[in-house]
């Protein structure tokens, strides 16, 4: 798998660079974004995958997050994949904008005409991961998981669903019950078809009831004035009740004020950082 | 009485010393034992030892020697007690009293001078060894073959039957000679005892030497002294008696020339009313001369009438006043008397001297004073308004012959006066000024309850243990090694003036720290130790600030709710505890830097933990004003409910796993203030805050419950990334 650069910008001491390869999983040509931060330089580093949202690329993160800055003082190396396969030609993929391109929704596809490039489930979990170690200074051990709405989402479903596989998982403004919200309905309707079974593997909340594995501790971020969360899209509340039956550890944070936007991300994004380094870097 | 007994037994002693010597020790053989006049010449030596012993027997007695010199004269006495011998012509044995063993050998030797008169061409020696071989057998008769042990005289047996032996014992020559041997061994004896007494006293002497020659230096000293005084004194007269006459002859000459003046003048006059009166007698006029003449004839006799004074105002002679001279001989009686001694002089209080019962008191004579003791006088000072000064405390006395004294059994960091007298033959000298020692005080006695650690520093707090003031607290410290010994003192601090100390210490070792109480009299014995670890936090909760309801576990740690509804009027308030927020203060050191304990709580306690200013608002609740933070635990119908409150306000945060210990993590440098589920290692919630001052860690119940506080836990690493 050949990657090829295509940007590259020093930041806060380290490097955000932007490549582009062939997917096997979603077979089509994929950017990622990643930091490389100082430590990369002599040393291993562990890595922060972050997912992002509705309607966002690999840009939108390293352009507006801020991220950079806590990355390079902990050492993290911070990975943002694209949002969905680009460049398929399937029909209907630019209809809307929470469906099809730039909402892949962490799934694997089994419905047509998704199931081919939809894979994005796949693509984060398994061909990344590979990807990034065959080609940084990235420590295979040492992985977390992070994203923002859609993909707070899809975070938080990658850790439940592998157990031990992310040292740290938190969201920002995350869909917290995709099978009852429209968002969740439409794109799981869509990609996964009818059999709500299929939907429960990719819903934290179900997730959450049938979890078993090592202990979590997440860290979610909630804009208190945020337009989804009153118009029901995002539901933490379900995921908190959830967690709090099954016991597993949340700090659910209501932050006052703050909207859906990345100005919110920006603001806590070291909070975030934080938390994943002091089980990254433990 | 004595002394003529030895001079008398000199004589006597003599020969038979010798004979004794010459026989056994020196081998000398003896050869002038005829007369005493002969024995004398040899005698002089022996006498003038003896002389010179007698001497010095005298001059023993002054300072008695060991008990040697006492047996040596008793026994000497007793064994140099002879009669003075006188020999005789007469063949007939003596029959001389028995005195002891020792007497015994004298009759033989007296046996050995009497045979000797037999044949005076006899030499000693040959005398002598007949005398060893029993007998001497030199009569004109038969060889003696039995003793008369009354007489001790060989003779024959028929002899005892009809001669002057026959009521006297008498026994076989033989046996007589083995009986005179004994005799003659225990006299050995004796003698040599004697020389051994001797030889000991000799070694003496020396000693004896210096002793005299000191004596005498001293007594020389006294001498010239004493006469310089008296010296001193009758010049001191002569001066005075001479300025004394010069006065008078001042004021005689004085008044003579004043008298002489007033004779000039008594003159003039006189001579002038003559001249007068001759004019007057010459003048032709009569007339002018009954006139001139009245008046001039009264004055003229006057003048005769009166008589001047012809005599001396002062008498020509000086008086003798008689000298007062008692005080001189007063001073001229008492030379040889050895003076009292003076005053000595009491030293100061030497620095570590004393302990907490007992001080080492020192003086020295103020002078080569003789000594024969002091007196070391002492009482406790007392404070003013106990005494008055009409009730001086009894004065303890000890008696020494030291130059210094451990006086015991006083009462610590207490003041004691002491003074001091000297005595010798003559008297006591006055008082030695009066000096103040000082006991050290008792130990302080550290408060656990009280102290505080954290990593960087550790607060100390102790009470004085002496009911009045010390001057200062030493606090030492030593840190206690990985093997757990403890190594010598490392750090002391000294000069603390209050019965606590901050000290700065290295995170993560243990030390063991003790306290002295320091006064004039030095520093008191060390205080039990207290143990601090420099790891993590260690505080205890102020209980004066506690909430009425609350009640405080002994150890300080844990703090109830009951259940129990208290009326308000059983319930005591005062300024510094709360009175509506069932709350309680801790106290934690006021160093900068982090700070880290943890909170055990239960499911159902609903807690309040953060921190406040010391000077909170006791009418408020924790959190609820802007001088205090804390994470509060609510139970609703639905769910648990926490708020991290400042100044009534609270973030709305969700956690799913109610934390059953909280850990808590105070750092002033970077203004923050978090809590975490120490169990889960998780973080909660942060305050981002600027303390404006040192701050309290604060605790409070809304329910019924129970908190439990752990100390002296090391903040763990995850605490590091919030």
């Amino acid at each position: 798998m050949a990657l090829t650069q295509v940007s590259s910008n020093k930041c806060c001491g380290g490097f955000q660079k932007v490549f582009e390869h062939d997917s096997t999983e979603l077979k089509c040509r994929m950017k990622f974004a990643i930091y490389l931060p100082p430590k990369a330089e002599s040393e291993k580093c562990p890595v922060l995958y972050w997912l992002s949202g509705l309607t966002c690329t690999e840009q939108n993160f390293i352009t507006k997050a801020g991220s950079q800055q806590a990355a390079s003082e902990h050492g993290l190396i911070i990975v943002a994949p694209d949002t969905s396969p680009r460049g398929c030609n399937i029909e209907g993929e630019e209809e809307s904008w929470d469906f099809g391109t730039g909402a892949g929704f962490y799934v694997n596809a089994t419905e047509d005409p998704w199931k081919q490039n939809y894979r994005m489930y796949s693509y984060v979990t398994e061909e990344l991961p590979r990807l990034i170690s065959a080609h940084f200074p990235a420590d295979p051990e040492k992985m977390s998981i992070s994203g923002h709405s859609m993909g707070g989402h899809g975070a938080l479903i990658c850790a439940l669903s592998n157990p031990g596989k992310y040292k740290a998982v938190s969201a920002f403004a995350p869909i917290c019950n995709p099978m009852q919200c429209a968002w969740g309905q439409k794109a799981f309707a869509g990609y996964l078809g009818p059999d709500k079974s299929k939907w429960e593997t990719y819903d934290a909340t179900t997730l959450v009831g049938s979890y078993s594995g090592p202990q979590l501790d997440i860290l979610i971020d909630q804009g208190r004035d945020d337009q989804f969360l009153s118009a029901g899209q995002l539901l933490p509340d379900n995921l908190i009740a959830a967690c709090t039956e099954k016991k597993i550890p949340v700090v659910f944070r209501l932050q006052q004020g703050y909207d859906h936007s990345y100005f919110f991300v920006f603001s806590f994004i070291n909070d975030h950082i934080k938390h994943h380094a002091k089980y990254l870097n433990a | 009485m004595q002394e003529q007994d030895l001079y008398n037994a000199e004589e006597g002693s003599a020969e038979d010393q010798r004979g004794v010597w010459g026989g056994s020790a020196d081998g000398e053989p003896d050869r002038e034992l005829r007369v005493p006049g002969k024995a004398e010449r040899h005698g002089r030596q022996s006498r003038t030892k003896i002389a010179e012993e007698k001497r010095l027997k005298e001059k023993k007695r002054v300072t008695p020697p060991p008990s040697t010199f006492q047996r040596f004269s008793v026994d000497t006495n007793e064994s140099l007690h002879f009669e003075p011998y006188i020999p005789s012509d007469e063949d007939e044995p003596r029959s001389p009293s028995f005195r002891g063993a020792t007497v015994f050998s004298d009759e033989v030797f007296e046996e050995e001078g009497e045979t000797e008169e037999g044949p005076p061409t006899e030499d000693a020696g040959g005398s002598r060894v007949d005398l060893k071989e029993g007998l001497g057998g030199h009569s004109e008769r038969d060889p003696p073959d039995v003793f008369c042990m009354d007489c001790k005289v060989p003779t024959q047996a028929s002899q005892k039957l009809f001669g002057p032996h026959k009521d006297h014992r008498v026994i076989q020559i033989s046996r007589a000679a083995d009986e005179v041997k004994e005799d003659l061994q225990k006299g050995m004896h004796k003698l040599e005892e004697q020389i051994g007494l001797m030889e000991n006293f000799a070694s003496h002497l020396e000693e004896i030497f210096i002793t005299v020659e000191e004596n005498f230096g001293r007594q020389e000293q006294n001498l010239e002294q004493h006469y310089n005084d008296v010296l001193q004194a009758l010049s001191q007269r002569n001066e005075q008696g001479a300025a004394q006459l010069q006065d008078d002859k001042k004021l005689k000459l004085e008044a003579l020339y004043t008298q002489l003046l007033e004779c000039g003048k008594t003159l003039d006059v006189s001579k002038e009313l003559i001249e007068e009166a001759q004019q007057i007698y010459r003048d032709e006029d009569k007339t002018a001369f009954l006139q001139a003449v009245t008046p001039a004839l009264r004055r003229i006799e006057e003048l005769s009438q009166d008589e001047s004074e012809i005599k001396l105002s002062s008498s020509m002679d000086f008086e003798n006043t008689p000298v007062d001279f008692s005080d001189v001989k007063q001073m001229m009686d008492s030379v040889n008397i050895l003076p009292a001694p003076s005053a000595p002089v009491i030293n100061p209080q030497v620095p570590n001297s004393a302990s907490s019962t007992s001080a080492r008191v020192c003086w020295s004579l103020f002078s080569n004073d003789t000594v024969d003791f002091y007196d070391l006088h002492y009482h406790p000072v007392l404070d003013d308004a106990t005494f008055t000064g009409l009730q001086a405390p009894d004065a303890l006395e000890i008696r020494v012959k030291e130059t210094y004294c451990t006086v015991r059994e006083l009462l610590p960091n207490a003041q004691y006066e002491f003074w001091v007298t000297a005595t010798n033959t003559t008297g006591v000298s006055p008082a030695s000024e009066k000096a103040v020692y000082m006991t050290v005080p008792s130990p302080p006695i550290i408060k656990p309850r009280e102290c505080a650690s954290c990593p960087e520093a550790a607060l100390i707090r102790w009470e004085s243990g002496n009911a009045n003031p010390v001057d200062s607290y030493t606090m030492e410290l030593s840190e206690i090694g990985a093997e757990g010994g403890a190594n010598a003192v490392t750090e002391s601090i000294v000069a603390v003036p209050t019965c606590e100390c901050l000290v700065q210490l290295q995170p993560g070792r243990h030390y063991s720290i003790c306290v002295r109480a320091v006064n004039i009299g030095g520093p008191s014995e060390r205080s039990e130790p207290i143990i601090i670890q420099t790891t993590g936090t260690s505080f205890h909760l102020l209980e004066d600030t506690a909430h009425p309801c609350l009640s405080i576990s002994s150890d300080g740690l844990t703090m109830f709710y009951t259940d129990e509804d208290l009326p308000l009027s059983g319930m005591v308030f005062s300024d510094n505890t709360f009175a509506r927020c069932v709350a309680v203060l801790g106290e934690l050191i006021p160093v900068r830097g982090k700070h880290y304990w943890e909170v055990e709580v239960e499911d159902r306690t609903e807690f309040r933990i953060g921190v406040a200013y010391e000077d909170t608002q006791r009418n408020g609740f924790l959190g609820g004003n802007s001088t205090s933070w804390c994470m509060r635990h609510v139970i609703t119908p639905s769910r648990h409910k926490y708020e991290f409150l400042h100044n009534g306000w609270t973030p709305e945060i969700r956690i799913t796993v109610h934390p059953k210990r909280v850990g808590v993590l105070l750092d002033y440098d970077a203004g923050k203030l978090s809590f975490f589920n120490a169990h889960l290692a998780q973080h909660l919630y942060t305050f981002q805050c600027r303390f404006l001052h040192h701050v309290h860690p604060c605790f409070a119940l809304d329910n019924p419950g129970a908190l439990a506080l752990h100390n002296s836990i090391a903040a763990p690493a995850y605490t590091m990334f919030n």
